[in-house]
């Protein structure tokens, strides 16, 4: 038996192929995600190896600041630290390092590299020992006039030796003469970041402040190990310089572990993804099995009647599956490696270079992809299969594939108490908010909707195929009825589709949902002319905070209100609070106060929101510890509540704390209120020069930048409708391949409608319009699951402060069209193959 | 018009001649064919299995092309037709009885009477076709899928649907081979009906020397000629001819 089944599956190696094609698509996205992941911690690995070879010790702050989401700050060090470290015995050589946000304008005025959610832009010192970069071409920038750059931001910007260059810092917008291209390691530039770099004074007192730096670089010696030598080194500063000493070994570990952790929620993203993929690839599998077993009733019922017991021929079937598994994702890995490569030259061309090292394929991703692949296909087939063992000797003489519906009412009712159940535990969810059980309630309704799949189906048949059939008269009616005559095949090849659909379409209303909440949010807060607004929210750059000072000296401009972020800890707890003008911020936004006055807010005061207020129990007048990096512990007390919160956040603080200190501090926007009787054309042309002289940011008007705000929510989302693209793409082949099997059952059919003068046009329109029906069954079920549960989960994000909801409408009908489009598309092969059937073999020879 | 055709022939093959294989393997199943099928004329085309009596009336309908010489339907020579050109003569000057599967089984039965009139989008002679479900008396089965038909309302179902275009000839293969000898003798005389009543011209294949006594005419395959014919055969006739094969 076991030779036979082995014969039978090669005997039929176009099947085995389309087949694998199902765990093939399933697979490759897994491995790939993993092969690209693996690959970059390596590339880093390596480069930080590499980096810090020569680097014995690293001094820096001991005192860091936690923020939200796992960002921190480090305070920087005084410069003269540096001479210390050097007299210790045993140092060679103690390089002080600067380092800080700097963004290199490009040839044509536009700042080069991405603000925002894109790789860093960085302003560094570079040492003359080049300890790190490598001067590449020309020679060591000397001097405030002086700058290197990375030879990836020079290649980019086009800039070459003796190029003026313009570039934007905490210390405003300078131009420096360009002297030398630096490599950091092997690679033009780290992940994509862009470097300017300069001699340690010009870094200090341009990216930094003076007098102080970011860290003291050490080598050693050769006389102690790295251990003794940070020992040592720790051991000769002063106990109350707050400073920590890290061996080369740990500060590698370090920017290892760091940028790995960065990748991994990219890497869990990705995994999320290809797991979808892989859940939707299972439907295709299964029907797969599902519709072949059907196939071969009679084959397997000859087997039965010449002895084979059904054991043997439900072992046969799931012999099938595990070669088809095995070999399904053997492939899948290989495909990955491509998807691998796609992924990197992907990022490539958004600008993120990675370091060369050859494709990691780890025997884990091997063991992984191959192992799930096999057993999520065996699994898929466990159930055709012993179905398929259940087939009566007799059924050798019925003469086609069909496969029964199961008690319809039976069908009906477990859909309607999964469906029923699922509600419940929704509401229940919704009344004492838990997202695990909501979840559980959303995929209690999802598997209800799949059990009455077949049903539906049935109705889809007739509701969709109504107007095709009306539209194409014998075609439409013979597509309708074969999209109605397995409706289980027909529910199964719908269910990849409906998933899909279902998860673009609740993401699309999240989105729709968030932007007008943005937007809401926006127009009733922000209540200025025009912004000059930056993408970066970190704190860690944006706009020198001169610009909003030269505006606020225009005629033209009323009030200009420089507003920041910064991570700080409020009473030890890690927070963000804003930071702002109190003279300018009452012109341009309304954070609807509570309790006191902008004008109360000094460099020993805060305000918190009425939300935090309540939460902590805060009253005006308590006095709360704020850790501010480069300004240590303050004890601020609160003057003022708040109940607008979205966009000022639980605290609020007076930028004019920063003026003069060691800590960097940047406006990530400006927003202005143009004096009155000042045309927006005069107040642009006013404005203009003063932005495009600070280089970083971008003027834009109110609506304008309402609008760009609300459009920040598109990045994420077409990277989001990217990934399940592929969802869909393995849909649009699970119906393929549906198809491709039910014109090889119903090739005698088809070879009687060609020989009564069905055309081959005809023919083909027929397929179409039973893929169309497929598919659009799929989306409209799809969509309207979608809608439920991103309604869901926006009422679910309504202690979240998300108080709108929004349809989206165009979104909606844009994925019922591509639906459509995938069945007319998945059609084609089909198609073709049933215009290729040989009419006198498939009928006239009985 | 070639001269062995005479002006009231509905079909006719000069010279036809089908070959398989190549060398060695080659197999003639048609060879050097000539014969004519007269209109409103009820022919049976007999011959032991291998004798070329499939191919033959493949090739006359369309369904397969010769290696030599020619088929007609009325006065078109079917070699000049492409695929879409003979598509469409199938649909509109040709009807099929095949032994088994004649039908669409997501069509009832009055969809798949009328199927080759659908596909080409036609309406039809309403009168006609009454006429024919009449004389097939399936009147009270119209609504009915396939599945709900026994083999011999099924195998109406398909007689009707070759007469429903009146085309100019109608080949029927073996169409009482999947059927009990009460419900074949049905459609034989349904199918005599259609020409002596309904003036129209049929082809049948068979090997069954009852269902061959239903024909004005037989001709006798053996080895891809035509060796013999018969006019106005009994079922004893045809079955003696028949034996003399086997010498």
């Amino acid at each position: 038996m076991f030779k036979l089944a082995l014969k039978g599956i090669l005997a039929r190696k176009g099947r085995l192929l389309l087949t694998s094609l199902a765990v093939i698509l399933g697979t490759s996205f897994l491995a790939g995600t993993y092969i690209f992941s693996d690959t970059l911690t390596k590339s880093f690995n390596d480069l930080f190896a590499d980096v810090f070879e020569d680097t014995d010790a690293y001094v820096r702050s001991s005192v860091v600041i936690d923020g939200d989401f796992g960002s921190e700050e480090r305070q920087r060090i005084p410069d003269s630290l540096s001479a210390e470290v050097a007299e210790v015995p045993g140092v060679r050589t103690a390089d002080p390092s600067v380092f800080g946000f700097a963004r290199v304008v490009g040839k044509d005025g536009k700042p080069v590299g991405s603000d925002g959610n894109g790789p860093p832009t960085f302003g560094s010192s570079i040492s003359p020992d080049e300890a790190f970069w490598t001067i590449d071409d020309g020679r060591l920038p000397s001097g405030s006039a002086e700058v290197a750059l990375d030879a990836a931001v020079a290649d980019d910007a086009g800039y070459e030796i003796g190029d003026t260059v313009k570039v934007v810092a905490q210390g405003g917008s300078r131009e420096f003469t360009l002297v030398g291209i630096a490599m950091y390691g092997d690679v033009s530039s780290p992940g994509g970041a862009t470097f300017a770099l300069f001699d340690l004074p010009t870094a200090q007192s341009f990216v930094g402040r003076p007098g102080f730096i970011d860290a003291v670089v050490v080598t050693g010696d050769g006389s102690l190990s790295d251990d003794e030598l940070a020992d040592r080194i720790q051991a000769a500063l002063p106990a109350d310089s707050q400073t920590e000493t890290l061996t080369g070994a740990e500060i590698t570990k370090e920017n290892q572990s760091s940028i790995e952790e960065g990748l991994s929620f990219f890497t869990i993203f990705l995994t999320a993804f290809s797991f979808i993929a892989m859940g939707v690839a299972c439907f295709v599998i299964y029907n797969v099995f599902s519709i072949t077993a059907a196939q071969r009733q009679r084959e397997n019922a000859l087997l039965r009647a010449v002895g084979a017991h059904r054991g043997q021929i439900t072992r046969a079937m799931l012999l099938e599956s595990v070669v088809v598994g095995v070999i399904g994702s053997l492939l899948g890995l290989i495909a990955g490696v491509g998807v691998s490569i796609a992924l990197k030259s992907f990022l490539g061309v958004i600008g993120i270079d990675f370091p060369s090292t050859s494709l990691q394929l780890l025997p884990r991703t091997v063991v992984l992809t191959v192992v799930l692949g096999t057993v999520v296909t065996v699994l898929s087939a466990v159930l055709p299969a012993l179905r398929t063992g259940r087939v009566s000797p007799l059924a050798a003489m019925r003469e086609s594939a069909v496969e029964h519906v199961g008690s319809s009412r039976k069908r009906i009712l477990s859909g309607l108490i999964f469906g029923a159940v699922g509600v419940v535990a929704i509401i229940a969810a919704l009344a004492g908010p838990s997202f695990v059980l909501l979840g559980v309630g959303v995929l209690l309704v999802w598997v209800g909707v799949l059990i009455l799949g077949p049903v539906l189906a049935l109705v889809a048949a007739k509701v969709i195929g109504t107007p095709v059939a009306r539209a194409f008269k014998v075609t439409g009616r013979m597509a309708q009825g074969n999209a109605a005559r397995n409706p289980k095949r027909t529910s199964r090849a719908a269910a990849p589709v409906l998933i899909g659909v279902a998860l673009v379409t609740a993401v699309a209303l999240l989105a729709a949902t968030l932007k007008a909440q943005v937007r809401e949010i926006f127009s009733e807060q922000f209540v200025g002319d025009y912004v000059v607004k930056t993408n970066d929210f970190t704190g860690f750059g944006g706009l020198s905070p001169d610009l909003a000072d030269q505006l606020n000296e225009i005629p033209e401009v009323e009030s200009a209100a420089g507003i920041g972020v910064k991570l700080a800890e409020v009473d030890g707890r890690g927070a963000t609070v804003t930071l702002v003008d109190p003279v300018t911020v009452g012109e341009v936004f309304d954070l609807h106060l509570t309790g006191g006055s902008y004008a109360d807010l000094s460099n020993e005061s805060m305000m918190v929101s009425d939300k935090k207020s309540s939460d902590d129990d805060l009253n005006i007048g308590d006095v709360l510890t704020v850790n501010l990096t480069g300004l240590g512990e303050l004890p601020l007390t609160i003057v003022g509540t708040y109940s607008s919160d979205e966009l000022a956040g639980g605290y609020v603080v007076n930028r004019g704390l920063y003026a003069d200190t060691s800590g960097s501090y940047f406006d990530f926007s400006v927003f202005i209120n143009t004096a009155s009787g000042v045309s927006a054309s005069q107040a642009q042309a006013a404005m203009e020069p003063l932005v495009e002289q600070y280089g970083s940011g971008e003027l834009q008007s109110r609506s304008e930048y309402i609008d760009d705000q609300a459009a920040s929510i598109n990045t994420l989302l077409a990277l989001i409708y990217g990934l399940l693209a592929l969802s869909i793409i393995i849909a649009a082949v699970g119906i393929v391949i549906t198809l491709l099997l039910s014109v090889y059952e119903r090739r005698r059919e088809i070879a009687l409608l060609r020989a009564v003068g069905m055309t081959r046009g005809q023919v083909r329109s027929t397929v179409r319009w039973e893929s169309v029906i497929t598919s659009m069954l799929g989306a409209v079920l799809g969509v309207v699951l979608g809608l439920f549960s991103g309604y869901l989960l926006v009422l679910s994000l309504r202690d979240e402060g998300v108080t709108v909801f929004s349809v989206p409408v165009l979104s909606t009908i844009v994925i019922l069209a591509v639906a459509f489009f995938v069945g007319v598309i998945a059609a084609v092969i089909p198609a073709r193959r049933a215009t290729k059937v040989d009419i006198i073999e498939a009928i006239a020879t009985t | 018009m070639t001269e062995t055709l005479t002006t009231a022939a509905a079909a006719g093959a000069v010279d036809a001649t089908k070959i398989y294989g190549e060398g060695d393997s080659e197999v003639r199943a048609l060879d050097g064919v000539t014969v004519s099928f007269e209109a409103s004329r009820f022919t049976a085309i007999m011959g032991p299995s291998g004798s070329g009596k499939s191919t033959l009336m493949h090739c006359l309908a369309g369904l397969d092309s010769l290696t030599q010489g020619a088929v007609y339907i009325g006065d078109t020579q079917l070699a000049t037709l492409n695929d879409k050109e003979l598509t469409i003569l199938r649909r509109t000057a040709v009807g099929f009885i095949f032994q088994a599967y004649n039908l669409v089984p997501t069509l009832n039965a009055y969809e798949n009477i009328t199927l080759p009139l659908l596909l080409g989008g036609a309406a039809g002679d309403q009168e006609w076709i009454d006429k024919v479900i009449d004389t097939v008396g399936l009147r009270d089965r119209l609504k009915h899928r396939p599945s709900e038909l026994s083999g011999g309302q099924q195998q109406r179902v398909a007689v009707a649907r070759a007469l429903a275009s009146k085309p100019t000839i109608i080949f029927a293969d073996e169409p009482t081979g999947n059927l009990d000898s009460h419900a074949g003798a049905e459609i034989l005389a349904f199918m005599r009906r259609a020409v002596t009543d309904l003036g129209q011209t049929i082809v049948m294949v068979t090997h069954d020397p009852n269902a061959a006594s239903y024909a004005d005419r037989v001709i006798f395959l053996a080895d891809g000629k035509v060796v013999d014919e018969m006019v106005a055969p009994t079922a004893d006739l045809v079955l003696d001819r028949m034996k003399r094969f086997g010498d």
